[in-house]
């Protein structure tokens, strides 16, 4: 999967994926692959959506320790 | 040796010329309390009334609630949003006592808390205008909606990135967190919680505070949610300080709050994005959340439709050509009584190519003719078939 993909990169790339298909823009040998660039990125939303990345979790922590060390 | 009485014959006359003074007489006054020290248990309140010259104080009397009267603490704290508690101005009806014991005390009869509440109004109002005239809040002359910079920003379609600032092992910090992390959708949320006092004289500053370390990591998180919740009503004050709104309405990252009830706005609800308790905000990322999911789930189905579309179509133009080729085949065409003329097993589209006595070939569908060319003419317009 491509590196640096964002939830409204997916959203854009799908939503041009559908236009194409649906306006007959594309060659019929491409099929295959455009199904399988659509299945990646519905696959990369429908998972980031349930798992949150260690990197998300590794950058919170310090403020996440900030955080907690201030409790009255 | 002078001639001495005893203490309390002095305290007694004492007593009885303030009794004498004062009986059946009660005051309305209007003065700053100091001191507050209040026994839910007992439903007792002592506290200190004082006037003060700039920061001096000049006058300071003792003053009391008892149990018959402790209701409109209460009632004052419901009605007012705020905490009965010292620096607070009010209202109120006293009668004067005195024991000899405890000295002279004000008994609290009845406090006003309309006039509390009108005064709040005001300052908040004013805040309002303040903030309106320095550009932090601009009012939709149509619609009366507020908008900030804040509230302008547009949310990210998908939130996770959550900074809480919340009061520690509070309702409001449990009910947030229980939906978030509970919600039937399997949405996975990374939640940071900043905790601080969120009631009370200081609360303004420190949630300031903890939006600014926010802000220092802010590119780190989706939005901020600040909630406050369960049960009490009092001391929604803080979140009308212009220096807290100023603060939320100047923030870099969406402020979401669920601070309140359904009958108090506060100023920082009007520059953030406000939902009523800490589960309806939970409740609105979750939807938010969802929205995007769904949009998901409509591209989906609808690339899967239109793919399906285009091999169907691929297959139907096959369908055709094989159909096409098929009905322009001999056997096609001997099947609709259509012949075929060979001779010296060529097949004859040149006629001019036929002599007479010529040995032909007729090929029909189920049978061949073999024939000598007896006689051979033109034919004219043609034959009508």
């Amino acid at each position: 999967m491509e590196t640096g993909l964002t939830y409204n990169k997916a959203f854009a790339e799908l939503q041009m994926l559908v236009r194409q298909i649906e306006n007959e823009d594309i060659q019929l040998d491409t099929l295959a692959d455009k199904v399988k660039e659509a299945n990646e990125l519905i696959k990369y939303c429908e998972t980031k959506l349930r798992v949150i990345e260690e990197d998300v979790k590794r950058n919170l922590s310090p403020a996440l320790s900030e955080g907690e060390g201030e409790v009255e | 040796m002078p001639v001495t009485q005893k203490l309390s014959e002095v305290v007694n006359e004492i007593e009885g010329t303030i009794r004498s003074r004062f009986l059946g007489r009660t005051f309305w006054i209007k003065a700053e309390i100091a001191d507050v020290k209040k026994y839910p248990d007992k439903r007792w309140c002592f506290l200190k009334f004082i006037e003060k010259s700039g920061s001096m104080v000049t006058t300071d009397i003792k003053g009391v609630l008892w149990s018959n009267t402790y209701s409109n603490i209460e009632n004052f704290e419901s009605a007012t949003q705020q905490t009965f508690s010292s620096g607070l101005e009010i209202t109120c009806n006293v009668g004067v006592r005195f024991h000899k014991r405890y000295g002279l005390t004000l008994e609290v009869l009845e406090i006003d808390y309309a006039y509390a509440i009108g005064k709040l109004e005001l300052e908040r109002k004013q805040t309002i205008e303040r903030l309106i005239k320095e550009k932090v809040i601009i009012q939709d002359a149509d619609t009366g909606q507020f908008y900030s910079r804040n509230n302008s920003l547009e949310l990210p379609v998908v939130i996770q990135r959550i900074a809480l600032i919340t009061a520690p092992d509070s309702d409001g910090q449990r009910d947030f967190q229980k939906v978030v992390r509970g919600n039937k959708y399997g949405y996975a949320f990374a939640v940071t919680e900043f905790l601080t006092r969120i009631q009370g004289d200081e609360a303004a500053g420190l949630i300031a505070e903890k939006l600014s370390v926010i802000a220092a990591s802010a590119e780190k998180f989706d939005v901020v949610v600040i909630v406050r919740g369960g049960g009490s009503d009092t001391d929604f004050k803080s979140f009308n300080d212009a220096d807290l709104v100023k603060a939320v309405a100047a923030f870099p990252v969406p402020v979401l709050t669920g601070i309140g009830h359904d009958r108090n706005t506060s100023i920082t609800d009007l520059v953030a994005r406000q939902n009523r308790t800490p589960t309806e905000t939970a409740t609105f990322i979750i939807d938010h959340n969802m929205n995007f999911d769904q949009e998901i789930e409509a591209l989906n189905q609808r690339f899967f439709r239109a793919a399906d579309n285009c091999l169907d179509r691929a297959k139907n133009d096959l369908e055709n050509y094989r159909q096409r080729v098929k009905n322009l085949s001999p056997a096609s065409i001997l099947k609709k009584g259509f012949a075929i003329v060979m001779m010296d097993d060529k097949i004859i589209t040149d006629p001019g190519k036929i002599g007479e006595n010529a040995t032909t070939k007729t090929i029909l569908k189920d049978e061949i003719i073999y024939s000598t060319v007896t006689k051979k003419t033109t034919n004219g317009n043609g034959i009508d078939l």
